[in-house]
């Protein structure tokens, strides 16, 4: 951690951390970059892991994911939603764009048996702050249909398609388009998000 | 097909669509103020769901990122200089209280997370980690969790969780300035407004939680002041914060 820097401004307003950070790596800092890097990679290397599963090949892309975020910095526009959102999304579409690419592996051959294990949530030790948003998150994602539940779980976690979702689920596309987005919805809702 | 172009904003902020219906449908936000607000917080919800899932990464992984990108070149910014202030991420801090940007959270390497400063002692505090954090998941799992943030006077800001049914409460801390000497913040329940000491926030680290402790029945209020070495019985300072409970 960088204590020093912290202490330097212990009153002053702090606008999102992320953005500001983000703001500096544009700018070439490897200091501000190195922070990010500390406060995303975790997630970034978490859900590359869901949808990839294989731990080399999610480092991999993890590692790509990282460096795209200080290659493009700058065109992080705060306008349209938070950092850390911007970097998921970036972090979401690589994964997705590399299983998808890789259709033919024995992974995607055997999608009947995905509902029948899906962990979404491992119970490992872990810090308190990651397991309070875990905890959140899992309690939300239980206020939802089991339709809504899987069709959002499968299409984020996992980086099918809505036609694959409704493939593995035995529902109609319409179904499955609408409950993606009825589902989020809710979650927004219980998770407070706004933007 | 327009009134149905809609009802994509799930899909495509989940990244569900194929190729061509993504261009579509981003085609169709250049167009659609509705459409574009709603992915955005969309996307705001999926980026939870991965913080849900987060992982340790391993040390090595770090090193050859940092060893990459000087050889990286950075693109340039967009068009116009962009405002850097960003609106949203105040919003985002406030929702997420928990996610500790801080580069200190994640590097805290003990189990449960919970904030230690010394070196002796590891099995009893890992212990009590581990106990706190599964007091911690519990209150979490409440269906009567309620979160308050709020800004801390003085620097950084806090949620308090607390929940009826698990009689417990804690405080989530994010950026609490370093106190100087030996002063120690110590936490209070309020009751019908006199105060009842509820435990000290552990020096070690601007970030981290504490379960508050003692009993949190019929107490309408968590409340945060600066005491001397060890705490006191009394406040003898007034809150830098204090958070409702009640109902
Ligand atoms: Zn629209």
């Amino acid at each position: 951690m960088r204590a020093a820097a912290r202490e330097e401004q212990p009153g002053a307003p702090r606008p999102g951390a992320l953005e500001t950070l983000l703001d500096r790596v544009s700018r070439g800092d490897r200091d501000a970059f190195e922070s990010v890097y500390t406060a995303v990679a975790g997630s970034v290397l978490g859900l590359v892991r869901r949808v990839l599963r294989d731990p080399a090949q999610s480092e991999e892309v993890t590692q790509e994911v990282l460096i795209e975020v200080w290659r493009s910095a700058a065109r992080f526009d705060p306008g349209q939603g938070s950092a850390m959102a911007w970097i998921m999304m970036l972090a979401h579409r690589r994964a997705v764009d590399r299983v998808r690419s890789a259709q033919a592996s024995a992974d995607r051959e055997h999608k009947a048996a995905v509902r029948d294990h899906s962990p979404a949530f491992d119970e490992v030790s872990e810090q308190v702050e990651r397991r309070l948003e875990r905890e959140q998150v899992r309690r939300c994602l239980g206020q939802l249909t089991e339709l809504q539940r899987e069709s959002v779980t499968l299409a984020y976690y996992r980086g099918f398609t809505y036609r694959e979702t409704a493939d593995l689920l035995g529902a109609a596309l319409g179904t499955v388009k609408t409950r993606l987005r009825d589902g989020l919805i809710r979650l927004r809702d219980c998770l407070g998000v706004s933007v | 097909m327009t009134a149905d172009l809609h009802t994509l904003t799930g899909a495509y902020a989940l990244d569900a669509l194929s190729p061509e219906e993504a261009r579509e449908f981003a085609r169709h936000l250049t167009e659609c103020d509705v459409c574009t607000h709603e992915v955005a917080e969309l996307r705001e919800t999926a980026a939870r769901l991965a913080l849900a899932v987060a992982e340790v990464p391993p040390a090595a992984l770090r090193a050859r990122v940092m060893a990459a990108i000087p050889e990286v070149r950075q693109l340039p910014p967009p068009g116009r200089v962009a405002d850097v202030v960003p609106l949203r991420g105040r919003a985002w801090r406030q929702r997420l209280p928990y996610l500790a940007l801080a580069a200190c959270l994640v590097g805290a390497a003990v189990a449960g997370g919970v904030a230690v400063n010394a070196e002796h002692d590891v099995d009893r505090q890992r212990t009590q980690a581990e106990q706190q954090a599964s007091d911690l998941a519990s209150l979490m799992a409440a269906p009567d969790a309620a979160y308050h943030t709020t800004a801390v006077h003085g620097g950084g800001n806090a949620t308090v969780v607390s929940s009826v049914s698990q009689a417990r409460t804690a405080f989530v801390y994010r950026d609490l300035p370093k106190l100087a000497g030996s002063h120690v913040y110590e936490l209070w329940y309020s009751r019908k407004g006199s105060m009842v000491p509820a435990g000290l926030v552990d020096s070690g680290r601007p970030s981290g939680t504490a379960v508050l402790a003692g009993a949190a029945s019929g107490a309408d209020g968590v409340g945060l002041t600066v005491e001397p070495h060890g705490g006191s019985k009394q406040p003898t300072t007034s809150p830098l914060m204090l958070v409702s409970i009640a109902g």
